[in-house]
C-alpha cells in the first residue's frame, strides 16, 4: 500500500490555490495551503512535506526566499515545483539554481499541473530510496563496528600503505596504545617479526588467502598474532592484524615441556648409572673380583627396576591425565585394606627391624573409592614410610574419624624433612635431596600421584615433619 | 697418586666412577652434593674435580664452580662438567668456547653418560705428568 504524499501550495491569489488543492485531492494527495511565505515557512516547520507548489512572486517573503529556505534549513527534503506567471528564462535559470526541481507557467490547465506533480513525485521517491539507502548503511556500519568492538580478540586493520585505520579496544589494551587517526605502524611497537609478517602480505604479488600466525610475549601476557591479507575484488587492499590471548595455553604448553624434559632426565639417570656399570665390568677390570662384579649387578637391578616404577607411574599418570582410567566406586571398609597393605610390607619392613603397628577403634570406618586407588594411595606412602625410616624405627597408621570424614595418620620415625626441604614435596619428580636420601630409590613421581588421588575424591592431604625425628603424612577422605 | 673429587648425587655413577678410576690408580673422594663437595674441600685439595650440573637444584654445579674458583687454593684445580641435560641448555661442543668456559667456571663439559675411555682420555689431558 503506498502512503498518501504531502504537498504544500504556496500562492497569494486564492482562486488558484483552491483550483491546485482540487486537483491533487482527487489525485489522493494530501494538501495544506498557505497564502503567503510567512505562512509557508510556519507550515514548513511543523510539517514534513514531499512536495511544495511556490508561487514565485509574492508579497513579504517570495518563492525564492521560501525555496532558498528549503534547500538550506530542510536539506532538500521537499521537492520544490515553482509555480509563476514569470515565465522567463532568466527567472528559470535562477530558481533552478536555488534547488527547484521542475517549472509550471500560470495560466496551466489541470492537466499540465498533473504531469509536473507526478514528475515531481517520482524524483520524491528516488529521493526515499536513497535516503533509506543510506540509513541502512550507516547502520549497517555502525553494527560491524560494534561487533568488531565487542570482539574478545584485538583487531587492527592496515591500508596498503601499512597505515592502522581500525583498532578495536582489545587491540589498544593488547598493545597499550590509543587509537588516532595518525597512528603509524611503528608506534604499535609489534615485533620484527610480525612487521616482516604484515610486509609480506601486503607486499605478496598473488594475494591468497595465506594467513601468518606467531606467538609473541607481550609483558605477562602470550598473544597469537595471525596477520590475514585483506583482500577487495582479489586485490591486495590491506592487512588484518587479529590479537588472541593464549596466556593460558601456553602456560600449560610450558608446563608440559617442562615435564617432558624432567621425565627425560629422569628416564636417563638410571640408564647411565646401569651402562656404566656395564661398561666397568666389561673393561675387565674386575675379572678375579667377582664380588665386586656381583655388587654392581645387584645395583643395577635395583636401578633397572626402579626406571619400571617410574614408566608404570608415568602411564598412569597418562591415562588417568586421559581419563582413561574407569573407577568402580564401591563402599569399602578402609581398615581392612590398611590390616593387608601392612601385612604385604611386612617382608619388607623386617628387613629393616621396622616395627608396623595399625592404631584404631572398634567399628567401621567406611569409604566410598575405587579400590585400585585406595591401594596405590597407601601403597606409596607406608612404601615411603619404611624406605624414609631409620634402621629399628616405627612406622604407625592411625585411625581417626568423625561423621563427615575419615582420618588416616601415617607416622614415621624415619630421617625427617626441613621446612625448605618440604617445599614442592607434592610435585611431580620432586625428590628429597641430601646425603641420607641419596641411595634410596624412588621415581619422583608418588607423592604427587597421591595427591592428585585424594583430590579426585575431594579429599586432603597435609604433611607434618621434623628434621632427624620423622614425619606425618595425614589424609582426609570423606566418609561413606 | 693423583686425587680426584666426585660430586655427583647419583650414588651409582658415583660408585661406578670411583672403582673405575682407582683401578686406573687414581685417588678417589666422593660427595653426593654441591654442598657436601665444598665440605670435602675444605681438607682436601683434590688434582681435579668431576661434577655433576643438576643436583640439590638444577644448577647446582654451576654455584659449585663458582665456589671452588672463589677459592685461591683451588683456582688452579680443573673441573670437568658431567650432565644429561647438556642439550636442554642450549649447550653443545661448539658453543662450550672461551666465553662460556669463564662464565661456567668449568674446564670442560662431558655429556651423561660418559663412555669410560672418554672420561679417562679428558681426565689425563688435565692430569699430564
Amino acid at each position: 500500500m503506498e502512503e498518501t504524499l504531502r504537498v504544500l501550495v504556496v500562492d497569494d491569489e486564492e482562486g488558484m490555490r483552491e483550483g491546485m488543492r482540487r486537483v491533487l485531492e482527487r489525485n489522493s494527495y494530501q494538501v495544506d495551503l498557505a497564502e503567503n511565505g510567512e505562512e509557508a515557512i510556519k507550515l514548513l516547520k511543523a510539517n514534513s512535506y514531499d512536495l511544495a507548489l511556490i508561487d514565485l512572486k509574492m508579497p513579504g517573503i517570495d518563492g525564492f526566499e521560501v525555496t532558498r529556505y528549503i534547500n538550506e534549513s530542510l536539506g532538500r527534503q521537499t521537492v520544490i515545483v515553482i509555480v509563476s506567471a514569470l515565465a522567463t528564462v532568466e527567472a528559470a535559470m535562477e530558481v533552478t539554481r536555488q534547488g527547484a526541481f521542475d517549472f509550471l507557467v500560470k495560466p496551466f490547465v489541470p492537466k499540465d499541473l498533473k504531469q509536473v506533480v507526478d514528475r515531481a513525485v517520482r524524483q520524491r521517491r528516488l529521493i526515499l530510496e536513497r535516503e533509506k539507502y543510506l540509513t541502512e548503511l550507516a547502520s549497517e556500519r555502525n553494527l560491524s563496528r560494534q561487533l568488531i568492538n565487542s570482539m574478545h580478540e584485538g583487531v587492527i586493520v592496515l591500508n596498503i600503505n601499512r597505515e592502522p585505520v581500525l583498532m578495536n579496544p582489545k587491540a589498544e589494551s593488547f598493545l597499550s596504545v590509543r587509537y588516532h587517526p595518525l597512528l603509524t605502524l611503528k608506534e604499535l611497537s609489534l615485533s620484527e617479526e610480525i612487521q616482516k609478517n604484515i610486509a609480506e602480505i601486503l607486499d605478496s604479488e598473488s594475494p591468497r588467502d595465506e594467513v601468518k600466525i606467531r606467538w609473541e610475549q607481550m609483558g605477562e601476557r602470550m598473544l597469537e598474532v595471525r596477520v590475514n591479507p585483506y583482500l577487495r575484488d582479489g586485490e591486495n587492499a590491506g592487512a588484518i592484524v587479529i590479537l588472541d590471548d593464549v596466556t593460558r595455553q601456553w602456560q600449560v604448553e610450558q608446563d608440559k615441556i617442562r615435564f617432558i624434559s624432567m621425565v627425560a632426565h629422569e628416564l636417563k639417570s638410571p640408564i647411565a648409572a646401569i651402562i656404566n656399570y656395564i661398561n666397568i665390568i666389561l673393561t675387565g677390570m674386575f675379572d678375579n673380583q667377582v664380588e665386586k662384579i656381583h655388587e654392581m649387578m645387584e645395583r643395577s637391578k635395583i636401578r633397572g627396576e626402579a626406571l619400571l616404577d617410574l614408566i608404570r607411574d608415568l602411564l598412569f599418570l597418562n591415562q588417568s591425565d586421559a581419563g582413561k582410567v574407569e573407577k568402580s566406586i564401591e563402599r569399602l571398609e578402609l581398615k581392612t585394606i590398611l590390616r593387608d597393605q601392612l601385612e604385604f610390607f611386612q617382608t619388607q619392613a623386617d628387613r629393616s627391624g621396622i616395627t608396623l603397628t595399625l592404631e584404631t577403634a572398634d567399628g567401621e570406618y567406611p569409604v566410598r573409592m575405587d579400590r585400585k586407588d585406595l591401594d596405590r594411595i597407601y601403597m606409596n606412602l607406608i612404601s615411603n614410610g619404611i624406605k624414609y625410616n631409620r634402621e629399628r624405627g616405627k612406622l604407625t597408621l592411625v585411625m581417626q574419624q568423625d561423621d563427615a570424614s575419615v582420618v588416616v595418620k601415617v607416622c614415621d620415625t624415619g630421617i625427617g624433612m626441613s621446612e625448605e626441604e618440604m617445599k614442592g614435596l607434592f610435585e611431580e619428580f620432586y625428590r628429597v635431596k641430601n646425603p641420607h636420601t641419596s641411595g634410596i630409590p624412588g621415581t619422583g613421581l608418588g607423592l604427587a600421584t597421591v595427591k592428585r588421588i585424594i583430590g579426585e575424591y575431594n579429599g586432603s592431604i597435609q604433611v607434618d615433619s621434623e628434621l632427624g625425628k620423622g614425619s606425618t603424612f595425614t589424609v582426609t577422605v570423606p566418609r561413606a | 697418586m693423583k686425587k680426584i673429587l666426585i660430586v655427583d648425587d647419583d650414588p651409582d655413577l658415583q660408585e661406578g666412577q670411583k672403582v673405575f678410576l682407582e683401578g686406573q690408580g687414581y685417588e678417589v673422594l666422593t660427595a653426593g652434593g654441591a654442598g657436601e663437595g665444598l665440605e670435602v674441600l675444605k681438607r682436601e685439595i683434590p688434582n681435579l674435580i668431576l661434577v655433576d650440573l643438576m643436583m640439590e637444584h638444577y644448577d647446582a654445579g654451576f654455584v659449585f664452580c663458582a665456589k671452588v674458583r672463589e677459592n685461591p687454593d683451588l683456582a688452579d684445580v680443573p673441573i670437568i662438567m658431567q650432565t644429561g641435560a647438556r642439550d636442554k641448555l642450549g649447550f653443545t661442543p661448539e658453543s662450550y668456547d672461551e666465553k662460556a668456559r669463564s662464565w661456567m667456571k668449568a674446564d670442560q663439559i662431558l655429556t651423561k653418560p660418559v663412555p669410560l675411555e672418554d672420561l679417562l682420555k679428558t681426565i689425563q689431558q688435565y692430569l699430564v705428568g
